[in-house]
Parts: C-alpha cells; sequence; structure tokens
C-alpha cells in the first residue's frame, strides 16, 4: 500500500470536514508535504462541490439581493484589499522572510565594521612589512651589486689574504656568504661553496665567479635544521657539481 | 441561473477583477450568476429560509470585502462558493466559529459541468449518481457533507465500523467525479 493509499479515505473524509483529531493532524502532516494528495484533495472538494449541487433549485428571496446591493453601498471600498493568494500562512513566511531578512543586514553591517577595522590593521602592518622589505632589496642591492667596493680591514702592513665569511641560520637554511681577494679562475672553472655539515655529505651551497677577487652569495633556502661544521671553497665546473671533485682551497670553522 | 457563457471560469475572473476595483455592478452580476447555488445549499444545511439568507448575505459580503480570496486561476468559482457556503453554513448549524480560512479552500470542478447549457445535465448526473447509491452510501456522505458529522458521529449513530463509514464517503465522492466525469 503507497502512502497515498495509505491516506486515501481520510483525505476523503478531509475534504468535507469529517475527520476530527490525530487523524485530522495525520492528513495536514502528509498534505504539506505531498503535491499529490494536495491535487487530489483539490479534486475531491470538486466532488464535494457536486453534491452540493445536488441541492440546486431553490432561489433566494429578491429582499436577499436588495439586502445585498444595499450593504455594498454603505461599504464602498476605495483601497482594494490586497491580500496575498497564498493565504495567511504564506503571508507568515512572508514577514518571517522579512524579519530573517532583517537579522542578516544587521549581521552583515556587523561584519562590515570589523572588516573594515581588520583592513585598517592589515594596511598598517602591509606598511610597516614594505618598508622592511625595501630596507631587504637595498641591504641585498648592496651585498650583489657588480660595482660594490669591497674593502678588507687587516692589522698592520700585512698584503690583503684571500677571506671569506658566512653567515649561516641553520633553523630557517639561509646563508649570505661574502668573499674578498680570490685568485683568478682557470677557464671554464667557477668556485663552489659546501655546507659541510656534523654527518653526511658535503651540500652545494652556490657556485660564483668573483669579480675583481669579490662575490656575495645569498642562499635561502639551504635545507632547514642542517648543523654546519664548516663551510669550504673548492673549484669546480663552470655548471658545479653536485659533490667536491677537488680538494677545498678555503675551509672555515665557525668563529 | 448559470448563464450561457463559452469561458465560465475567464469570466469569473473579469468579474472578481471588476470587484477589486470596487465595482458595485459586478458584485450584482456574480450574484445574479451564483445566488442560487449559496442560497440552496446553505438551505439544505440548515433547513431554515431566513438562516440561509444570513448565510448567503455573508459569503458574499466576504466577497466584496475580500475579493483575493478566490484565486481564478487555481479553481472553480461555483464549486469555491457551493463548498464555503456547505462550510459557513455547518458551522451556523453547529453553532461553532469558522474552521477554516476560506484562501486554503481550493476547489477543482470541470468548467465545462457548470456553463449554462451544461449545468441542467450536470444536475441530473448528480442525481442519478445520488439515486443509484446504496442507501447506506448515500446516508454516510450526506450526514457527513450536510449534517457535518464526523465519521466517528455517523458511525455511533448507524452502528456501522469506523472504516466501512471512511470508506463509504470516499467511494461516494469517487461515483459523484465519475458520473460527470465518465
Amino acid at each position: 500500500m503507497s502512502v497515498h493509499e495509505q491516506f486515501a479515505d481520510d483525505l476523503a473524509l478531509y475534504a468535507i470536514g469529517a475527520l476530527q483529531g490525530s487523524e485530522r493532524a495525520a492528513v495536514e502532516t502528509h498534505l504539506r508535504e505531498c503535491a499529490q494528495c494536495r491535487s487530489e484533495l483539490e479534486r475531491l472538494r470538486g466532488d464535494a462541490a457536486l453534491l452540493a449541487f445536488s441541492t440546486s433549485g431553490p432561489r433566494p428571496p429578491s429582499r436577499s439581493r436588495e439586502r445585498l446591493l444595499s450593504a455594498i453601498a454603505r461599504e464602498p471600498r476605495s483601497v482594494p484589499v490586497s491580500r496575498s493568494k497564498w493565504g495567511p500562512w504564506w503571508s507568515t513566511l512572508e514577514w518571517a522572510a522579512a524579519a530573517a531578512l532583517l537579522v542578516v543586514v544587521f549581521l552583515l553591517l556587523h561584519q562590515n565594521r570589523l572588516l573594515r577595522t581588520r583592513i585598517g590593521d592589515l594596511e598598517a602592518g602591509s606598511t610597516e612589512q614594505q618598508q622592511q622589505l625595501q630596507q631587504a632589496k637595498q641591504l641585498l642591492a648592496t651585498l650583489t651589486a657588480p660595482d660594490a667596493a669591497r674593502y678588507v680591514l687587516v692589522a698592520g702592513n700585512r698584503p690583503p689574504q684571500p677571506q671569506g665569511k658566512a653567515i649561516y641560520v641553520a633553523s630557517s637554511g639561509t646563508l649570505v656568504f661574502l668573499a674578498s681577494n680570490l685568485p683568478d679562475l682557470p677557464p671554464q672553472k667557477a668556485y663552489e661553496l659546501w655546507l659541510i655539515p656534523t654527518t653526511g655529505s658535503p651540500i652545494p651551497a652556490g657556485v660564483f665567479k668573483p669579480r675583481q677577487g669579490s662575490a656575495a652569495i645569498i642562499k635561502p633556502p639551504l635545507p632547514l635544521g642542517v648543523e654546519a661544521k664548516t663551510f669550504a671553497i673548492t673549484v669546480e665546473p663552470e655548471a658545479g657539481s653536485p659533490a667536491p671533485t677537488s680538494q677545498p682551497i678555503m675551509v672555515g670553522t665557525r668563529g | 441561473m448559470l448563464r450561457a457563457a463559452s469561458d465560465v471560469a475567464s469570466a469569473d475572473a473579469s468579474l472578481v477583477a471588476a470587484i477589486r476595483n470596487g465595482d458595485e455592478a459586478a458584485m450584482a452580476q456574480l450574484y445574479d450568476r451564483y445566488s442560487g447555488v449559496v442560497y440552496s445549499v446553505a438551505l439544505r444545511v440548515l433547513g431554515d429560509t431566513g438562516a440561509a439568507e444570513d448565510i448567503l448575505q455573508e459569503v458574499f459580503m466576504q466577497i466584496w470585502r475580500s475579493p483575493d480570496m478566490f484565486d481564478a486561476s487555481r479553481g472553480s468559482l461555483a464549486g469555491w462558493l457551493a463548498v464555503i457556503a456547505r462550510n459557513r453554513a455547518i458551522d451556523s448549524l453547529r453553532k461553532r466559529r469558522p474552521e477554516a480560512e476560506i484562501t486554503e479552500v481550493i476547489v477543482s470542478v470541470e468548467p465545462d459541468l457548470v456553463r449554462g447549457v451544461e449545468w441542467s445535465r450536470t444536475i441530473e448526473k448528480i442525481r442519478g449518481a445520488l439515486g443509484s447509491m446504496l442507501p447506506p452510501q448515500r446516508s454516510a456522505l450526506e450526514m457527513s457533507f450536510f449534517e457535518g458529522l464526523t465519521h466517528s458521529e455517523i458511525a455511533a449513530k448507524t452502528g456501522e465500523p469506523l472504516g466501512t463509514i471512511k470508506t463509504r464517503i470516499r467511494a461516494g465522492l469517487l461515483a459523484l467525479r465519475k458520473a460527470c466525469n465518465p
């Protein structure tokens, strides 16, 4: 038995108002979710109207017509009464929708205020970051500029010696390497910097060709958290090597 | 009573639209067209001409005050008026407040059945179907519709099982449908 058949008899009784109590409530619940039964209800009411038509014959007295027309003449309607064609339950929905919209508008206004405040904070933070970024760019440009003049300060009258300085942060894998007074390279060769960890193989940390003996390497990122025992420089082919192929010309431990 | 019209539904919709604009002449036309349906149902239920006239007045005044109660696009005005008049008459008979918002009542009747030229034949078919019913079935149908008894009250009154009463009422309504829409 389908759900519609289950309600079939009760639907007929409901159509003529002969159903009461829990059975009536059950039909109304079902009708709210069943378009097929709502349509059948309209037809059953049509069937009931046929039963009403069976009484056809008696005519109202003429005074009834006069009574009605007098009543409507006393009650002119200057403004048509407007009601929702979907009935009062739909009107209730309309009011509920309006109330819900009002709540949403208030929420959006509140959120808008919060977002504006947040945007103000972000703009302030962004300005600060822009300034820091600008300073970092200037620092990098200074370190890596081809025309940067490097001055090596040594004690006494000793001639300048090849020198390299590595500043390394293991936790972020960042490295700044500055070199000076390096000897000229053979053709098709380059220097390669190596991070020599406390355990494991040397890690390539940059290939460079010095200009007038000087070079600068900014190398982020290297593998994170690698503890460096030392840094070393070897002479390698121009493209660099994955592992040292010659003896280091410079080695430095942590100072 | 029901004038000949090529399109009853369209004519009814036009009348209701005119009433919505406060046209008293349209209201008089509507009354002339359907007062017989409303009055005869109310009289059958109440058995009193004065009380039936009161229902007649009440139903048409409601249309005058709130013409949008009836949605011409969703049902038959003749059927709607018949059902509304019956419900109001039952409420009056049982001395109770109106139960349902009448805007919720949609009544589906084939427009051809209430066309002027077909009206007499429709009445004949309905009365023929009622006459063909077994007396207990017709009685159950009429007690529920014209006396406003619930199926429990009918069962108590007739001594028949509740399920039997339910089935008879539904079968009776479907027999009327079949007679008019073969």
